[in-house]
């Protein structure tokens, strides 16, 4: 050992002192990125003192994995539950007042006071203008309800871009990665901008990685479709136009495979693309056929049929019409038909009809009539509309909400169905979201920079380059003194 | 290597999301204190709010019918104050007829003629009572006036009448000659071809407008009930029928045999018009009887409902309270930490 050794060392600290300074004043800028994981200077021994031989990176794999499959499922369950909000929202608020329910309800009521009362003729129009009310509730919800397919179609689609150009950062991210492991660099910055990318990937499918050599990260999606493998694959979608009961959306193909949707209210479905799918392919159309199970009902409870007596004539659609003009087969759903059905025009005034036909029949034609003579308290035909609401009929089990009930039961129902599957998909929402949170915690307790850690390791680091200093200024001193001995 | 398992960023987010957390709980709270339930029903209920939706509409659809029941009660007692009217006029026509009993006083039969004309007119009036703008005797033809004016000029039952008797007999019922009609002639005139006109369809022609079947209305989910009466009631026919007799026969110049038989004859159909106008009276009072049990029923219903809506929907605003408050210093205790632990950091020592 010589005085120039214990420079050399001291020098060698001196150095080790700066890279780790500027390795924790790194991790202090850091401090509030959640994409930015702590790195720490490793030190060896060598001949002179130590050295910084790498910085690493912490991590913890199994933490980081949880997280994003957190991220993932609780992704989707907020886009569902987004989806199912917009679907409630549709028939308004605690109330449900703008419902089909709420709107058949007080449209029996003004007709069950008119049937007391039949010869006001203001209580016909009344009762006429809460059937257009009842009729363009079902028009405004067959609409909002596709607008919701439509939009989420276009979600989709702005989601599938995303993706796409997240993909295709990802492999850049990924070839710096495995360019500057094979080559012995640094590529901690690498690895932080790749689980940057990844982080926002599996918001939008649900990934699982396959690590291989070099570092090099090969992604799939939870069913086993691959998204990339040393280059990303194809996400491919061709978004609809328009939406109406009877088009059907198109699917999301990832590598040539479709995306099958999430299932359910707490939804299997992870990523935001699986749960836009259930809505607009599964949740949507289901309400859309309720609303045309519920127009259905209400054209062929109001239906006149012919009063002669030998009756020839069909069945006709009375007070509740649609673009068909006859009235429905019974139990089988008519797709789209809630879109189109109306007032018959023959019992509004404005459109030159007769209030009174409501009354007494014959909207259909003079063989319709029930009451010939007009007499103006004439009650059965209205009293019997109003027992209509309460008349079991039959549905079509694919409106999901059994096959008979009457059209009041089935109305209600369907606000049931809503809210139980919007109820179950908040709740399912709340547990995947602390779930999330906390993975998201834990991991970032792991990996993430504590300002007071740093602070405490850069006190060491002072008084270790005061020490080093000291080493240096004595050495010097002995130097000197033997230089001036000489 | 790292040390300590708390990072910077994850203690603020920790802290950030309580308050957040408790923020939203808070509000929903106070929703819930203010208006008694839920804050979002769908949300709280699930497949209950069907339940709830029904039970709501079977509140507001028995309010309906209990509106709508005070209209039935309004158009029943109406008909019964109408019909008691007619009633009355009935005994005072009976009574007419019986003051002239075996009778030929011109004096007393004028006084009876008098009466006679009065008790119809009083009675027709009655017959055309509407209310609410509905002729209440019309049965369901509730827009024209059920009953014609007997004593009107031109109308269509005294030609009638007029044009029977004289197709009968071949003069008019003021003609001397009917001194001449035999008892016989008379009992066949009354019976044969008078009594018909009454009760065959020429009534509809002459007297009334009214329709047979009179106005239903819904008292309850299962009730029906008749909610007035018609002109063409047997009663009415009756009374027209007899006031017809006395204003026409009575005073006519026929033999007193013959008149002591068309006497007997109005007293027999006065009788009857009084016993069948009652028996409607009655009928309409089981209605009336029937619209107050429904009503009875319905506040009951009604109450019930509302009881089971509150079970659904309702939340314990007490509970509420005392849980907005356990939050509330939740969230100034998290406020106070969030402050103290801002400054508990090392930098603030160096």
């Amino acid at each position: 050992m010589s005085l120039s050794t214990a420079i050399r060392t001291a020098q060698s600290a001196l150095s080790n002192n700066s890279t780790q300074t500027s390795v924790i004043s790194r991790n202090i800028s850091n401090a509030s990125n959640p994409d930015y994981n702590r790195r720490s200077a490793i030190l060896s021994t060598t001949t002179f003192g130590a050295t910084v031989i790498t910085t690493s990176r912490s991590q913890n794999q199994a933490l980081l994995v949880q997280g994003l499959q957190g991220t993932a499922a609780s992704s989707g369950q907020q886009t569902l539950l987004t989806g199912l909000e917009r679907l409630q929202s549709i028939f308004g608020g605690n109330d449900y007042e703008t419902s089909p329910a709420a709107l058949m309800a007080s449209f029996r009521d003004t007709l069950s006071a008119y049937a007391v009362k039949p010869s006001e003729s203001t209580l016909a129009e009344s009762a006429i203008a809460d059937a257009a009310l009842l009729a363009d509730g079902l028009r405004t919800a067959s609409k909002e309800v596709q607008a919701t397919r439509l939009d989420a179609d276009k979600q989709i689609e702005l989601d599938v871009e995303k993706l796409n150009s997240l993909l295709a950062d990802f492999k850049k991210a990924n070839d710096a990665v495995v360019g500057g492991t094979r080559a012995g660099r640094d590529v901690n910055q690498e690895l932080d901008e790749r689980e940057r990318i990844l982080k926002q990937i599996v918001e939008i499918v649900p990934v699982t990685t396959n690590a291989r050599d070099s570092n090099d990260l090969a992604l799939y999606t939870a069913g086993g479709l691959t998204l990339f493998e040393t280059s990303p694959r194809a996400v491919t979608f061709a978004p609809s136009a328009g939406y109406d009961a009877t088009v059907t959306g198109n699917q999301v193909f990832i590598d040539g495979q479709p995306l099958p949707p999430g299932q359910g209210a707490a939804t299997s479905g992870k990523g935001s693309l699986q749960a836009l799918l259930q809505i607009r392919d599964d949740y949507a159309p289901e309400l859309q056929r309720q609303l045309d199970e519920m127009a259905r009902g209400l054209i062929t409870a109001f239906a006149e049929s012919d009063q002669s007596a030998v009756p020839t004539l069909p069945d006709m659609p009375g007070l509740f019409t649609w673009a068909g003009g006859t009235v429905p087969a019974g139990g089988t759903l008519q797709p789209g038909l809630a879109a189109s059905i109306v007032i018959n025009p023959a019992v509004v005034t404005a459109s030159g009809g007769n209030p009174n036909l409501l009354r007494d029949g014959g909207i259909n034609g003079a063989a319709y009539v029930v009451n010939p003579s007009g007499a103006a308290s004439f009650s059965q035909v209205l009293d019997g509309l109003v027992q209509a609401f309460d008349a079991d009929m039959t549905f079509d089990s694919a409106a999901g909400l059994g096959t008979t009930g009457t059209l009041s039961s089935f109305a209600a129902d369907s606000l049931g169905w809503l809210e139980q599957n919007r109820s179950d998909a908040t709740a399912s929402y709340e547990t995947k979201e602390a779930f999330r949170f906390r993975t998201i915690e834990a991991y970032s307790n792991l990996t993430g920079v504590s300002i007071d850690e740093e602070m405490s390791i850069l006190l060491e680091l002072e008084q270790s380059y005061k020490a080093s200093a000291r080493i240096i200024s004595a050495v010097d001193e002995m130097m000197q003194a033997l230089l001036a001995a000489a | 290597m790292k040390t300590s398992f708390i990072s910077s960023l994850a203690a603020q987010n920790s802290m950030r999301m309580t308050i957040q957390r408790s923020q939203v709980e808070i509000q929903k709270l106070q929703t819930e204190v203010v208006t008694g339930r839920y804050a979002d029903v769908g949300e709280s209920l699930g497949a209950s709010v069907s339940r709830s939706v029904t039970l709501n509409r079977e509140v507001l659809r028995l309010d309906t019918m209990k509106d709508s029941n005070s209209l039935v009660t309004q158009r029943l007692s109406a008909s019964q104050l109408a019909l008691e009217e007619m009633s009355n006029q009935a005994q005072e026509l009976l009574e007419a007829f019986i003051s002239v009993n075996s009778s030929n006083d011109a004096t007393r039969l004028s006084v009876a003629d008098q009466t006679i004309t009065n008790a119809l007119s009083s009675f027709t009036s009655a017959a055309n009572t509407s209310s609410n703008g509905e002729f209440l005797m019309g049965g369901v033809n509730t827009d024209t006036k059920p009953l014609t004016d007997y004593q009107e000029a031109g109308n269509p039952a005294k030609a009638t009448f007029d044009a029977a008797f004289f197709g009968y007999f071949g003069f008019t019922q003021d003609d001397p000659a009917a001194a001449g009609i035999s008892v016989a002639a008379m009992d066949d005139f009354l019976t044969n071809t008078l009594e018909p006109l009454f009760s065959g369809p020429q009534w509809n022609a002459d007297w009334s407008t009214a329709s047979d079947s009179n106005v239903t209305s819904r008292i309850s989910r299962t009730e029906l009930v008749q909610s007035n009466a018609n002109a063409n009631e047997e009663g009415i026919r009756k009374f027209a029928l007899a006031s017809v007799i006395g204003l026409e026969l009575l005073s006519a110049p026929i033999s007193d045999e013959v008149r002591s038989l068309v006497n007997s004859r109005a007293i027999q159909h006065a009788g009857e018009a009084v016993n069948k106008i009652d028996n409607i009276r009655s009928k309409l009072g089981i209605s009336e009887n029937r619209v107050e049990k429904a009503n009875k029923a319905l506040e009951a219903q009604i109450q019930i409902f509302e009881i089971h809506v509150a079970d659904l929907e309702e939340v314990d605003a007490y509970e509420a309270s005392t849980r907005m408050k356990a939050l509330l210093a939740q969230v100034e205790t998290s406020y106070q930490l969030t402050a103290r632990l801002q400054q508990l950091s090392l930098t603030n020592f160096l």
